[in-house]
């Protein structure tokens, strides 16, 4: 393991973005992060409000026609090497919203997250559990390391 | 000081801020009006999170719509369940199991504290105390893990069905006895916390006097539930409401209307739920869960309110052979939009999340179609 | 003659530096694991990661183009600061005592007022995405203020900056200033002979109280957090350092643990009489100033909120009333 990798390990910036879900999965996200139970930062998972300093972007909620433009933006401000973490079952597949005027095309959803920029993890669950979130962010290691 | 008064002329600088940033969980836009970092009008834009949830609702069979009202909101799903049920409930005419009703009424209770933890926690967080905010996180977490043992969830339970509530959110002993033991321990651990957040001076000068929500304008707003309560007015709809007619609980107010009287209320009101939920497990009665002896009738317009962790929560259904013909949402949240674009006024810009976070805003609750027709 | 002494001098002034520097790495990693996570009763990153392993991670990471008016300057600023940091540690060595116009309280002062001024700069130029360039329908019919001027988060924290220069550093400067008092002389070199001889300032009546001052205006200039008004989670997130990327960022982390090592070096030069060697065993002190002021910082830091203009004033004014007892009762 080299140096790149070594370090990569050690210190992963995530940053979360919230693009319209019901805020179960927000608070869990939350909750994982900044609650002494779970405590991301003893994997050594920081968090970030910075896009130029995040590693990971933890993406949750269908993402709506107002929230599609910021988090492309936000995506594009992350430097390389970049994951995303689609989390939670509005961001995998839209969730109960995704079909919500039946056949005709809906113009509220844009999502699932995975039509707007490249996920690379995804986590199911509604809402998904702390221990989840955790597990998805590590999981993305081995390929964070890889990265150039 | 009366009133609040934003300033209509031209102004110095503007700073947006949203739809993605720390102090806020939840995407919304605020415009903040500044001059030499004192807030002088604030605009709050909603609808980022508009996905049209009643829609969906009209024309589903009644059972399906109510499970689906949880996904209104993750931090109060229950009070979306448990009032969406109890309109239906009303509308066809179901007498609920007394034990149902205790149960739902624990539910509530345990939701209001995880709510009101959640708003302490994230009220210390946007004062940057990140050791009292973990502190919360801490003990909030005691109560999700009750929420996780009744409802099989951490977030989302669906413990209300029409008729009672789910067999799977059945009291055994051996659960009443962990409620039991979990209350103590937050009670416990919520008094430390209080009586430390209390004492302690440099928090005290940041959160006292800032924010104030005068009480004639928090009328004027129709500002709903804790935030109003926290301007001195004691109205708390769970006095007319017949679940809690066995219950005896205190109606907490607060003096002041700043983020001090929010955060203390918050506190206060949490140890009544801890009253009301040892009340409700100590004298629970036997019996059973749902009611399957109704008739699906077609109704007019149900209207039903409640009071959630939030305020005033209003459904109301129409329903046509099993189905959803009409169905209107208002969450609290909708009404205290006012209030926040007002506290800010007039505080420096650092405190200005803060006095939006003082009124406990849930936006993606609110965020549905609203009409207003003036007449 | 000349030659080698002169070849040993810088060989000393590098290697104190680059041990100095290596320490350095680790102290925001203590303050993370040991005071921060300890507080709040949990677990904490490993002690390299904060200090070491982020800024080579950053290292790492592949440059983006900066948002900025001017992004040759918008990225030279962090490395103006960690040079200016630099620069306060060598004129802090005892073989730097021999060019008398690097080696005096004037001199730190000026360095410490560059990097407060970088900050200003770096606000003013910087102008990320998490603000105005957050693409959302806000002008619309209906809305208030139409014409009113828009500006970035990071405006107000260059604002904010400028207004920390003009008070928020008086009760460091002030408490640099009150080692002079006793020695009657601003050279490094009488201050630390005098010490030497009449043991350390600091156990003196006015040595104490400016070293309170001290601490106060080291919190101040390192941004922690009651005093981190420039840049509050609560409204400009990161305020000046929003748009750094990759190996500028990298460079931000560094600066930031090698100034608290460099802030502790200054005051045990100034109040102990002791400067940083590695051929002495005067350095060991060093070091231990150094984490007792990381200690306490983070014990501070993790008990409080962050404090507005409303609280920063008077706090300040207080320190500065506290410096100035200082000096006068050295006068006296």
């Amino acid at each position: 393991m080299g140096i790149k990798s070594f370090s990569r390990a050690r210190a992963i910036h995530v940053m979360l973005v919230y693009t319209g879900g019901c805020n179960g999965c927000d608070i869990e996200i939350v909750n994982s992060i900044l609650s002494p139970r779970f405590d991301a930062e003893q994997y050594n998972v920081f968090l970030t409000w910075n896009p130029r300093e995040a590693d990971v972007l933890v993406v949750t909620g269908p993402v709506t026609h107002l929230n599609r433009k910021p988090l492309e933006k936000i995506y594009e401000a992350i430097p390389n090497p970049k994951l995303v973490v689609a989390a939670g079952s509005c961001a995998l597949m839209g969730g109960v919203y995704k079909n919500c005027y039946g056949d005709i095309p809906s113009e509220e959803i844009e999502g699932p997250v995975e039509n707007i920029i490249p996920v690379a993890a995804k986590i199911p669950g509604c809402a998904v559990r702390p221990q989840d979130v955790l597990a998805g962010v590590v999981s993305l290691l081995p390929t964070l390391l890889d990265a150039d | 000081m009366d009133e609040k008064v934003p300033r209509s002329n031209i102004i110095e600088t503007e700073i947006p801020m949203g739809t993605v940033h720390p102090a806020a969980l939840e995407p919304y836009r605020v415009r903040f009006f500044v001059e030499d970092e004192i807030v002088q009008e604030a605009e709050i834009t909603i609808g980022v999170n508009h996905r049209g949830i009643e829609r969906i609702m009209e024309g589903l069979p009644v059972q399906k719509a109510n499970a689906l009202t949880e996904k209104i909101c993750g931090i109060c799903s229950n009070s979306h369940i448990w009032n969406s049920c109890r309109t239906a409930e009303m509308g066809l005419g179901i007498e609920i199991p007394e034990r149902a009703e205790y149960i739902r009424v624990i539910m509530g209770e345990l939701e209001r504290l995880h709510s009101h933890f959640l708003y302490l926690a994230h009220g210390c967080e946007v004062l940057s105390h990140e050791t009292f905010s973990m502190r919360v996180f801490y003990l909030r977490e005691i109560v999700m893990e009750l929420l996780a043992m009744i409802g099989g969830n951490r977030v989302q339970y669906g413990c209300s069905v029409l008729g009672g509530v789910r067999p799977r959110c059945e009291l055994d002993e051996a659960k009443i006895l962990r409620i039991k033991e979990d209350m103590d321990k937050v009670e416990e651990g919520l008094t430390d916390f209080a009586n430390r957040f209390t004492a302690d001076p440099i928090v005290m000068s940041r959160i006292a006097g800032i924010g104030v929500l005068p009480q004639k304008q928090a009328i004027e707003l129709a500002v709903t539930g804790p935030t109003l309560r926290a301007t001195g007015v004691a109205r708390d709809l769970r006095t007319t409401m017949f679940e809690y007619d066995n219950f005896d609980f205190n109606v907490v107010t607060q003096p002041d209307g700043d983020v001090k009287s929010n955060l203390l209320m918050r506190a206060l009101e949490s140890f009544e739920s801890i009253k009301i939920i040892r009340q409700a497990i100590a004298d629970i009665p036997e019996g059973k869960l749902v009611n399957h002896d109704w008739e699906m009738v077609d109704t007019d317009i149900t209207e039903s309110y409640i009071e959630v962790p939030r305020g005033t929560l209003y459904h109301s259904y129409a329903l046509e052979s099993g189905r959803v013909r009409h169905c209107i949402i208002r969450t609290p949240s909708m009404a205290n939009i006012g209030a926040m674009q007002y506290a800010c006024i007039g505080d420096q810009i650092t405190d200005a999340q803060l006095c939006i976070v003082q009124c406990d805003p849930c936006f993606t609750c609110t965020d549905r179609a609203i009409e207003i027709i003036r007449r | 003659m000349f030659e080698s002494t002169a070849i040993n001098s810088v060989l000393a002034v590098v290697l104190t530096v680059i041990v100095c520097f290596i320490i350095s790495t680790l102290l925001p990693g203590i303050e993370r694991k040991y005071i921060h996570a300890r507080i709040q009763q949990r677990i904490g990153p490993i002690v390299i990661a904060p200090g070491i392993m982020a800024p080579l991670k950053f290292m790492f990471k592949e440059n983006v183009e900066i948002s900025s008016p001017v992004p040759k300057l918008y990225k030279i600023l962090p490395i103006i600061c960690f040079i200016v940091v630099l620069c306060v540690l060598i004129t802090l060595t005892p073989q730097a005592y021999k060019i008398p116009a690097l080696s005096s309280l004037v001199a730190i002062v000026g360095f410490l007022k560059v990097e407060e001024i970088c900050y200003v700069l770096m606000g003013s130029l910087s102008k990320s995405v998490m603000s105005l360039r957050m693409p959302f329908p806000d002008l619309v019919k209906g809305g208030a203020h139409l014409n009113a001027q828009r500006s970035f988060v990071e405006d107000i924290s260059a604002k904010r900056s400028l207004r920390m220069i003009t008070y928020g550093s008086f009760p460091l400067y002030l408490a640099l200033f009150a080692p002079v008092t006793a020695a009657r002389s601003i050279f490094l070199q009488d201050i630390v002979a005098y010490q030497q001889a009449n043991g350390p300032f600091l156990f003196t009546v006015s040595g104490a109280i400016a070293a309170i001052v001290f601490f106060i205006g080291y919190m101040i200039i390192l941004n922690e957090y009651p005093f981190s008004i420039i840049k509050a989670k609560s409204d400009v997130i990161e305020g000046p350092y929003m748009e750094y990327a990759a190996k500028y960022r990298s460079i931000v982390y560094l600066t930031r643990g090698f100034f608290m090592f460099v802030l502790g070096c200054v005051f045990s030069v100034l109040f102990i009489g002791i400067p940083p060697s590695i051929f002495s065993w005067g350095i060991l002190v060093n070091i231990a100033v150094a984490l007792i002021f990381v200690f306490m910082m983070g014990i501070l830091s993790a008990f409080s909120p962050v404090f507005t203009n409303r609280q920063l004033l008077p706090t300040i004014l207080g320190a500065t009333l506290l410096g100035v007892l200082s000096i006068v009762l050295g006068l006296l």
